[in-house]
């Protein structure tokens, strides 16, 4: 093949919770090496569509490929390739960074040597004080920094990132951007949701849902020009207004 | 209309608010910008009496107030950070209590209810429990609640945190309406682009005020310039060119397909890096917020 299948490729997704219909045919692609930002209201369809694509929520219909592989039938291999921060539940609380990084050291099958070797990356990233706190005690921006970086531990070439800024600090937020370009360095690919529009800017697209549906995607310069605003406010504003509010 | 004078207030080993002089101008909005446990929320306790302040004075309308809190509590509705509304009464019945409390006569608080269910788009709501709304829509009926009593000066303490962004923005709205309707507005976002919106904006870090001024004053008194340069190259190259250049060292960060850059000193960075095209930009609130807080 000429071209190399797309990091993500979602094609007509969607997702019914009984009458509710959560996610209602979305079709998107993330390139390899791309930083893709999922921005859009409560309820929009963001956490659901991520889960659909990490395998951990059922499809209702359509598809999804990662790395031209199929989620429903070679899931397995799927999620070798995957990295996922959740939005709420990423770290057990009552435990203490370190005791989270072997927690899932161990279940994504590191080796005790390379457990060792990452207990000793992490010392360098964060103070050993903080290591020893319980994650609940853990300031947020520092919490984020840990649970990114067990996220990150079996080196997964597609990063999924679940509202990862939120609560966390101005100074916090640009430090935490500026790891995510050292991932995009390393050639990862990065699907971002954000509750915060001016993060919009960091990335090289951006995909708006609401009720479920896509109302925008591209780059967010050419997102501006083309509908002629002045910034990503007004542009989500006039993306949702168009889809109308319900 | 309010001015903080000197303010300080310690708990155990922590100064939590720590000798702040602040202005808080009639018919503006006034936003505290700053991190989690900068002092914020513990500064509007103070400033209506629910918690006690170690030193300082209260100044409303220009005169001291002298611990007679009912001055401020007569004039101001405080909406505190928390959810301060009862979860199981209807959007109505809460309304109606807050009215009650605050003794608004009752053909008073039927014209006002109705208008502010319609304002805030409440009104198809207006028989659901507190409890089942949204983030969003919780924050609206707090704010209803507490204009039942026709505040001029209102507080509100990190009314938009958590809101998603659709959310955020009607909200906002609704602010500046009381604004041209001449009320004086008081709030504290830990969002720097939300707090770009106010007419008086305050940068509070570790109890203390680190700046204070508009926008306008704010972009005028910083100390550094920003550029934007699209690289001509690969972008991550040309950082490590930005990297090693001890004037912009530390000052840099991608954004998107641009390096965004701080300068101190005379001169462009385009000068020394290859790049595509560079424009000077107005420094967001945030540039300016961390920028200061490095220094800090």
């Amino acid at each position: 093949m000429s071209h190399p299948a797309p990091a993500i490729a979602v094609r007509d997704l969607r997702k019914d919770f009984g009458v509710f219909q959560a996610v209602r045919g979305v079709s998107f692609d993330v390139a390899r090496g791309e930083i893709v930002g999922f921005l859009g209201p409560n309820g929009a369809g963001k956490t659901t569509t991520i889960k659909m694509i990490t395998g951990l929520l059922k499809i209702t219909s359509g598809t999804v490929r990662v790395d031209g592989l199929d989620n429903r039938t070679q899931l397995v291999q799927v999620k070798r390739k995957l990295g996922y921060m959740s939005q709420k539940f990423s770290l057990y609380p009552l435990l203490t960074a370190r005791e989270n990084i072997e927690f899932f050291g161990g279940i994504s099958g590191l080796s005790p040597r390379e457990r060792a070797r990452h207990q000793a990356r992490m010392e360098e990233l964060v103070p050993a004080a903080v290591l020893r706190q319980k994650v609940q005690d853990i300031p947020p921006g520092l919490r984020q920094k840990v649970a990114m970086f067990v996220c990150l531990m079996p080196d997964p070439g597609i990063v999924l990132l679940d509202e990862p800024t939120s609560g966390v600090d101005p100074e916090a937020r640009r430090v935490f951007w500026n790891d995510i370009y050292g991932l995009k360095k390393l050639g990862k690919t990065l699907l971002v949701s954000t509750h915060n529009l001016d993060e919009a800017e960091y990335c090289d697209r951006i995909l708006i849902i609401h009720n479920g549906e896509l109302v925008a995607a591209g780059a967010p310069d050419e997102l501006l020009r083309q509908r002629r605003k002045a910034s990503i406010e007004e542009l989500f504003k006039d993306a949702i207004e168009e889809h109308g509010q319900d | 209309m309010v001015r903080l004078e000197h303010i300080s207030k310690q708990f155990g080993a922590i100064r939590a608010v720590d000798d702040v002089t602040l202005d808080i101008p009639g018919g503006a909005i006034t936003i505290l910008a700053g991190a989690d446990g900068a002092g914020k929320s513990t500064l509007f306790k103070m400033l209506v009496g629910l918690a006690k302040k170690d030193a300082g004075a209260i100044l409303l309308d220009g005169t001291d107030i002298n611990g007679d809190y009912s001055r401020v509590t007569a004039v101001c509705g405080y909406m505190p950070e928390r959810f301060s509304l009862y979860s199981d009464l209807s959007v109505e019945e809460n309304m109606d209590f807050f009215a009650a409390v605050q003794q608004v006569p009752a053909p008073r608080r039927r014209e006002l209810k109705e208008r502010l269910l319609q304002r805030t788009g409440m009104a198809p709501f207006r028989r659901r429990r507190a409890g089942a709304l949204s983030g969003g829509m919780k924050q609206k009926l707090a704010l209803s609640s507490i204009l039942l009593s026709s505040p001029r000066l209102i507080i509100l303490d990190e009314p938009t945190t958590g809101v998603d962004p659709l959310s955020r923005i009607e909200f906002f709205a609704i602010i500046e309406d009381l604004k041209k309707e001449g009320r004086t507005i008081v709030m504290s976002t830990p969002y720097l682009d939300e707090a770009e919106k106010g007419d008086h904006i305050v940068f509070i870090r570790n109890g203390r005020v680190m700046r204070q001024d508009s926008l306008a004053g704010l972009r005028a008194s910083f100390p550094a310039r920003l550029f934007r340069i699209l690289p001509a190259g690969n972008i991550f190259e040309v950082m490590r060119q930005v990297a090693a250049d001890p004037d912009l060292a530390g000052r840099a960060h991608p954004r998107g397909r641009y390096i965004r850059c701080l300068q101190t000193g005379a001169g462009d960075p385009g000068e020394r890096i290859p790049h595509l095209e560079m424009v000077e930009e107005q420094p967001t609130l945030e540039d300016m917020y961390i920028y200061y807080e490095r220094q800090a």
